[in-house]
């Protein structure tokens, strides 16, 4: 007879030493590693780039500048549009939409197969070669696609071989290589959590269903997609979210302008040296994904509690 | 059967473009780090060459970059394992009502873009720095203002939440009667703790700070903002590859490449191995028959081909003692002359019956272009060699390849790493 | 080893958000005594245990050992030890420091706790087996391990939660003896959790009946198996034939009850409700499968019933016999094995006649269910 406890008998049932230590670790987690920054992230973002001397005084005062500057440019009349920025903002989001779903599509078969044919060896060594890439460096990983896509790479090498183009194509200004990187770089994030699920779906569902004279498509739509439904949304989730805010694809594959949002919170930062206007382009990811996301979970009826699993 | 054959074969298709696509780029970047030409490519090959081991191993930037990056790395592991165990041993008493709140509180960083993460410390601690007063110089504005202080804080605010999910998971299985039973049996909270939870922990513990540790090692998005003016190998590695390829990247994602399947293989290995023993105990398997093999290698695949890309990486670093490119490169660069000399020659005739028409005379042919010939000879040889790693004395190489994982295994020793 | 510490629970009552648990139970228990509570799962008897052991306060009353207030001691303090369901052995220690894992977080020494380790492993018949784990035991070796562990304490009062319901029926009949040899021997107070009335009335010497966080009757096994004090424990502890009517008549503590379906039967009152029956009264009456017999054909109206045979089980040391009497009414039957090969055939009509001292009425009230 196992009762929840409630706060007041933390301490009770941890002790005093044991208590404070827990309490006192998650505390300083959450406080001062996320929420704490977010809020002061938020706080900047609508905060003017002072000289430090002008700092806490008459001009640092609040104002929308910042995310003004997104929308309308430098354009202080609010005339023209920020076409250059704004189109890289629905870019991101667009394309980490189609990376994800490009991810789901090609995942699933994989994860079906691995997750129902239990123990042979052949299985054991594919998830074996899985892990391998994943430990890989993302750099590296980017660094690998470039040698491929390159001018001289290995990709328009066999594509001049075989007769198919007579000039090297240029992938990494046509952002194919961006798009290649980015779908490789967090596979592994869409079919783990996918592997997990169906591994956990019991066999004999799908042969009484079989055996009821289901086809394959009926299968998989009415009893292995329902019940592998929160590892799609899990996985979906991660690739989405790291997609959108992925930094090294972008600036390895990318073509010489800056493609991906995030590329321009990093010049806000480290280039022009503006945080505040950077501040504001990363709340501006943080919160348009994270709308995303729960629209999405909303959508399917997937909690939090079964992301990560 | 004709439709079951079908399924097959598109199944196997499929099998080979997954995979094509997964490995394929890791196994044409290996294969560039032993190509002579300075541009990262398989074709045209031009040497097989060890050059670019040699030229990655006398790079200062990347060995300070994997300096730092180990620091930060265990000072991650520490932390986030310690904030993650806490927060999953909280999660398991928290009041329900508060329960999925807290969930989402703690799971919430691993969904936060790293870039964020990154920015809000950077933001946050500069204005902690500011609040306390601290004035450049001051040892807490140096301190909120350290490269590898941000980082770890960085990196541990969302590894943590992965220690907290494989805690989480062994923490599932564990019988809280255990704890009472401790209590009951007078011990205190804190004994309870050291003596019955965190030895059930203990294994969840270990794959929480392996995880903690590559996560860590690895991270590039938050990190690139926090680091400030250091560097970790990430950081290094993103700078160069903007500013202009060369093989020596490929050599280094090799290492990496060959210690992962070392460590995967050992990983599968010692698996099976456990596996066979349980089952053996079980009376399920017989005990393996000493036949020439050594008994954990027998019906172990894994720890055969671990033991093979043993003595197959023992042959390379063998072989790059003594092998050398140059006569290949001489050969190339022959190959090279002659292919301009006989376009030379083309272009001469060329002009030649043009002359001849305009009976002009002759010029002088352009000369041939001349590569610079490699100052080294030997990469794996200078490796070891006690000047090539450090001008610290002790640095001197410790562990000749004698066996398999300790063939590159040195290099990533941290006294081997100096920084200035 | 100490011994006879009484411990008494005053109006104990716990509560878990608005669910009550426990409600007002009032127990004293003799120092040394082997004491049950007994009840369906459910019913609270762990709660209680756990006020004991000191996992939980009691929301109102005090729980008392050997006359001291236990109220704000740990339950890492108080001079008990718990055996817990699934016994709780540390999966990761050898048998002898899960034994002397008490010692262990006191500090004794290594050599002091595996001496101690080792007589323990004597008196429970495991000598030598101290440096196995507990996964490499048997499901007896491992309670014998558990009671040792927690003697090792030197408790006054040793709690054990239903710790004999993961063995098979031939291992439990036998901790059954053991377990009641060893508290003879160690003299100290058990307080005992079970859902199982056979372990219950052989090794106890009183038991507490609960139902829904109520206690209905402290007594000798014997006593609440022969005098239940409410249709509860009637019906929860032993088989019972339940017949439902009203008082029609009382002289002394005999009642006689107007049943619905079954005629007028005679009874005795059960003790604790003489006084409180009323005639008019609903009543419940209760006879026991094995107090019903053959009537002779002059047998007293009063204390017969008249039934058809549904069916007959063979259970070895007993047939039961399921007759259907007036009106549909279910009514089994408990005739010993004596040798012959069955008591009736299917259909006949029998008429069945009990002692009136063996049948039981009382207020009626709630019934255990199945």
């Amino acid at each position: 007879m196992k009762k929840k406890m409630i706060f007041s008998d933390f301490f009770k049932n941890n002790g005093v030493v044991m208590g404070t230590l827990l309490i006192g670790l998650v505390s300083f987690w959450l406080i001062f590693l996320i929420i704490l920054p977010q809020l002061s992230m938020l706080d900047y973002s609508f905060r003017f780039n002072l000289p430090p001397a002008e700092v806490g005084g008459p001009k640092d005062v609040y104002t929308l500048s910042n995310y003004e500057h997104l929308i309308y440019g430098s354009d202080s009349t609010h005339q023209t549009y920020n076409t250059v920025d704004l189109k890289v903002f629905v870019r991101t989001i667009i394309a980490a939409m189609l990376v994800t779903i490009f991810n789901i599509f090609l995942c699933y078969p994989l994860a079906y197969f691995l997750g129902q044919s239990k123990g042979s060896g052949f299985v054991r060594l594919l998830v074996v070669l899985l892990i391998i890439p994943y430990w890989i460096n993302e750099i590296l990983r980017a660094f690998a696609l470039r040698i491929i896509f390159g001018d001289s790479g290995l990709l328009n090498e066999a594509l001049m071989f075989l007769h198919l183009t007579s000039e090297p194509i240029d992938f990494i200004r046509q952002d194919i290589a961006l798009y290649a990187g980015l779908g490789y770089a967090y596979i592994l994030l869409m079919l783990f959590p996918m592997y997990n699920v169906i591994e956990s779906l019991d066999r004999n569902q799908i042969e009484a269903a079989r055996d009821m004279g289901a086809s394959w498509v009926h299968i998989h739509r009415r009893i292995v997609i329902p019940h592998a439904k929160p590892g799609i949304v899990s996985g979906a989730t991660m690739v989405f979210m790291l997609s959108a805010g992925a930094l090294a694809a972008p600036q390895i594959l990318g073509g010489p302008s800056s493609l991906w949002f995030t590329q321009l919170v990093y010049q806000w930062f480290n280039d022009s040296l503006n945080w505040q206007q950077g501040a504001a382009y990363a709340i501006v990811l943080l919160a348009s994904t994270i709308i995303i996301v729960l629209t999405v979970m909303k959508i399917f009826k997937v909690n939090m509690g079964d992301i990560g699993k | 059967m004709s439709s079951a054959n079908l399924i097959r074969v598109a199944l196997g298709a499929y099998l080979l473009i997954f995979f094509s696509y997964l490995l394929g780029p890791l196994v044409v970047m290996s294969l560039t780090a032993f190509n002579s030409s300075s541009f990262p490519t398989v074709s045209p090959w031009a040497c097989f060459s060890y050059e670019w081991f040699d030229v990655l191993f006398n790079d200062k930037h990347i060995r300070d970059g994997i300096y730092y990056s180990i620091v930060i790395g265990i000072g991650t592991v520490i932390l986030s394992v310690s904030m993650g165990l806490a927060a999953s041993i909280v999660l398991t008493q928290v009041w329900p009502k508060l329960r999925s709140t807290y969930y989402t509180m703690i799971i919430a960083p691993i969904l936060i873009p790293g870039v964020v993460l990154g920015i809000s410390t950077l933001v946050f601690w500069d204005r902690a720095g500011a609040f306390f007063g601290a004035t450049d110089g001051s040892f807490l504005y140096g301190l909120f203002h350290n490269g590898i202080f941000l980082t770890i804080l960085g990196q541990s605010s969302f590894i943590a939440s992965y220690a907290m999910l494989v805690f989480v998971a062994r923490l599932q299985r564990f019988d809280t009667d255990l704890t009472e039973a401790a209590l009951d049996l007078g011990a205190t909270h804190t004994q309870a703790f050291r003596k019955i939870l965190l030895p059930f922990m203990r294994p969840a513990i270990a794959s929480a700070s392996v995880l903690a540790f590559l996560a860590s090692f690895e991270n590039y998005n938050t990190t690139t903002f926090t680091i400030i003016d250091y560097k970790t190998l990430t950081t290094v590695l993103a700078q160069k590859v903007r500013l202009g390829i060369n093989p020596s990247i490929s050599s280094l994602a090799f290492i990496i490449i060959v210690l992962t399947i070392f460590a995967a293989l050992a990983f599968e290995a010692a698996n099976r191995n456990k596996e066979h023993k349980l089952a053996v105990k079980k009376g399920k398997a017989s005990e393996r028959k000493s036949g020439i093999l050594p008994s954990f290698m027998t019906g172990n695949p894994a720890a055969i081909l671990l033991v093979l890309l043993a003595f197959v990486v023992i042959v390379m670093v063998g072989t790059a003692q003594k092998y050398s490119p140059e006569t290949c490169k001489i050969e190339v660069r022959e190959a090279k002359q002659i292919a301009i000399q006989q376009r030379i020659e083309q272009l001469k005739e060329a002009r030649r019956l043009k002359d001849e028409a305009k009976a002009a005379t002759q010029s002088d042919a352009p000369a041939a272009p001349t590569t610079a010939a490699p100052k080294n000879s030997g990469a794996f040889g200078n490796v070891f060699a006690p000047t090539n790693l450090s001008d610290e004395d002790d640095a001197a190489p410790k562990a000749a390849p004698k066996d398999g994982n300790g063939a590159f295994g040195n290099v990533f020793d941290p006294n081997n790493l100096n920084s200035e | 080893m100490s011994s006879g510490v009484a411990v008494d629970l005053e109006n104990i009552t716990i509560r878990f958000g608005d669910f009550t648990a426990v409600r007002d139970a009032n127990v004293s228990i003799n120092g040394g005594d082997f004491f049950s509570f007994l009840g369906p799962s459910g019913c609270g008897k762990t709660t209680i245990l756990r006020a004991v052991s000191g996992f939980l306060e009691p929301s109102e009353g005090r729980v008392l050992i050997g006359g001291n207030d236990m109220a704000g001691i740990g339950p890492n303090k108080r001079p008990t030890a718990l055996i817990f369901q699934n016994l709780a052995l540390f999966p990761l220690m050898k048998v002898w420091e899960n034994i002397s894992f008490s010692m262990e977080v006191a500090g004794a020494s290594a050599a002091e706790r595996r001496k101690r380790a080792d007589e323990l492993l004597d008196m429970i018949a495991l000598g030598g087996q101290g440096d196995k784990l507990p996964s490499e035991l048997s499901g007896g070796q491992k309670q014998r391990v558990a009671i040792a562990r927690a003697l090792c304490a030197n408790p006054d009062v040793l709690l054990l939660d239903e710790p004999l319901s993961a063995l098979d029926l031939k291992l439990r009949q036998h901790m059954r003896t053991e377990l009641r040899e060893i508290q003879k021997r160690v003299g100290i107070t058990f307080i005992y959790i079970t859902h199982d009335q056979g372990e219950a009335l052989t090794m106890s010497d009183n038991v507490a009946v609960m139902k829904a966080g109520v206690i209905d009757q402290i007594d000798t096994g014997h006593n609440i198996y022969d005098d239940p004090s409410t249709p509860f424990v009637a019906s929860f502890v032993g088989e019972n034939n339940v017949f439902r009517g009203k008082v029609k008549s009382i002289s002394g503590n005999e009642a006689v009850v107007t049943t619905n379906r079954s005629g007028d039967l005679l009874s005795r009152i059960t003790p604790a409700q003489v006084g409180n029956l009323k005639v008019g009264d609903d009543a419940m009456m209760f006879i026991r499968p094995e107090a019903l017999e053959l009537a002779p054909t002059d047998a007293d109206s009063k204390t017969t019933i008249t039934a058809n045979v549904i069916n007959e089980e063979f259970e070895g040391n007993s047939f039961s016999v399921f007759l259907e009497g007036d009106g549909g009414k279910m009514i089994k039957m408990s005739v010993p094995n004596l040798g012959q090969d069955h008591i009736s055939a299917r259909g006949e009509n029998l008429s069945l006649r009990y002692d009136a001292s063996n049948a039981v009425t009382m207020p009626a009230g709630e019934l255990a269910s199945e």
